[in-house]
């Protein structure tokens, strides 16, 4: 009976701090859409992914949030409304890398939740904006420390 | 009357030594403009604990890192890449160089490679008789890199951060020099 309450315990409390990450993103896609004018696509069967996603981890990622704003007026500024609507969430987020280049843009921002580490990458391009959160393992962590240029560009670029 | 000019006084002749961190001169934002890639890495004192977290003690190399990083305040790390040569100037640098001057600042390395035409220089700041930071400058004709690294580090442990967090690797042994490349200071 005890073992039964604690097991119950830990999935609430698991499923609160799940429910809590996704209300943070939410809150940052809000801030993005009024900053922007615009409201994300709807990304069919997106929990499915989450789930493969959980179970076969791709590149490190155990956990992601995606959020995608097309047909943009973007300009110059873009880049900074969205650092500014990033920097004014809840979530901790510092900023790690800021890449621009060819007509894209790159903003890192990185943050600690519990024993975890979690990314948040805005991708800006052609009238396209891209919102990834990921949680990563501490490989891919590492990967990101070590090369946070190239990681980045990879974001950019990630046919190469 | 007195007391408060010699206060003044003391402000301005202690300005030097305030003047610890280094700033990124306005014009590069200029230069930012004309660059083909401008990419800008920043780990203050939060982000290099969280960093450190993440280093295995278990592999030689992380545990290098984090035992370096353990006295940082901040690294940053600001580089440019060019389409063309010549589309910055050393005149672009000079707002920068003026910054990185005695007392507060001195120049401990310069490699020249002729081979490459990069130019890499180290720059240490001392505070109290003790190493405050260092900063690192890396020209080349269709790059810059620009960084600094906040809180206590010797200048020989640059040789372990090189390749991470964005930070270029800097060969200064002189053992390991390429043909034609020189350290000459």
């Amino acid at each position: 009976m005890k073992a039964a309450l604690i097991i119950a315990a830990s999935l609430m409390f698991s499923c609160a701090a799940v429910e809590g990450a996704e209300r943070e993103f939410d809150d940052i896609v809000q801030a993005v859409s009024d900053q922007l004018h615009a409201r994300p696509l709807h990304i069919p069967l997106f929990g499915l992914v989450n789930f493969a996603t959980w179970v076969a981890r791709p590149a490190g990622v155990k956990h992601l949030n995606l959020a995608v704003f097309e047909n943009l007026q973007l300009d110059d500024h873009t880049a900074n409304e969205i650092a500014e609507a990033i920097g004014s969430s809840d979530g901790g987020w510092r900023p790690f890398v800021r890449s621009r280049g060819h007509g894209e843009a790159v903003l890192v921002y990185m943050a600690q939740q519990r024993n975890d580490c979690k990314l948040l990458v805005a991708a800006i391009e052609s009238g396209e904006l891209t919102l990834v959160e990921l949680k990563l393992n501490p490989d891919a962590i590492r990967a990101w420390l070590r090369e946070p240029e190239t990681s980045a560009a990879k974001q950019r670029r990630p046919s190469e | 009357m007195i007391a408060i000019r010699t206060f003044f006084i003391a402000c301005i002749a202690l300005a030097p030594l305030c003047a610890q961190e280094l700033k990124l001169p306005a014009n590069l934002d200029r230069l930012a403009t004309k660059a083909s890639e401008v990419v800008d890495v920043t780990l203050d004192s939060n982000l290099l604990q969280l960093a450190s977290r993440f280093l295995s003690d278990k592999n030689p190399d992380d545990a290098q890192v984090k035992k370096v990083i353990s006295g940082l305040k901040g690294i940053y790390v600001r580089s440019f890449e060019f389409e063309k040569t010549g589309e910055y100037a050393e005149s672009d640098l000079e707002p920068l160089r003026t910054q990185l001057h005695a007392p507060a600042w001195s120049r401990i390395v310069g490699v020249r490679s002729t081979k490459s035409s990069e130019n890499s220089e180290v720059f240490v700041k001392t505070e109290g008789g003790k190493i405050g930071g260092l900063a690192i400058l890396v020209t080349e004709p269709k790059q810059l890199t620009i960084v600094s690294i906040e809180g206590a580090i010797d200048p020989d442990q640059l040789s372990e951060l090189g390749g991470h967090f964005g930070i270029p690797k800097i060969e200064s042994d002189p053992k390991h020099k390429d043909n034609g490349r020189g350290k000459d200071q």
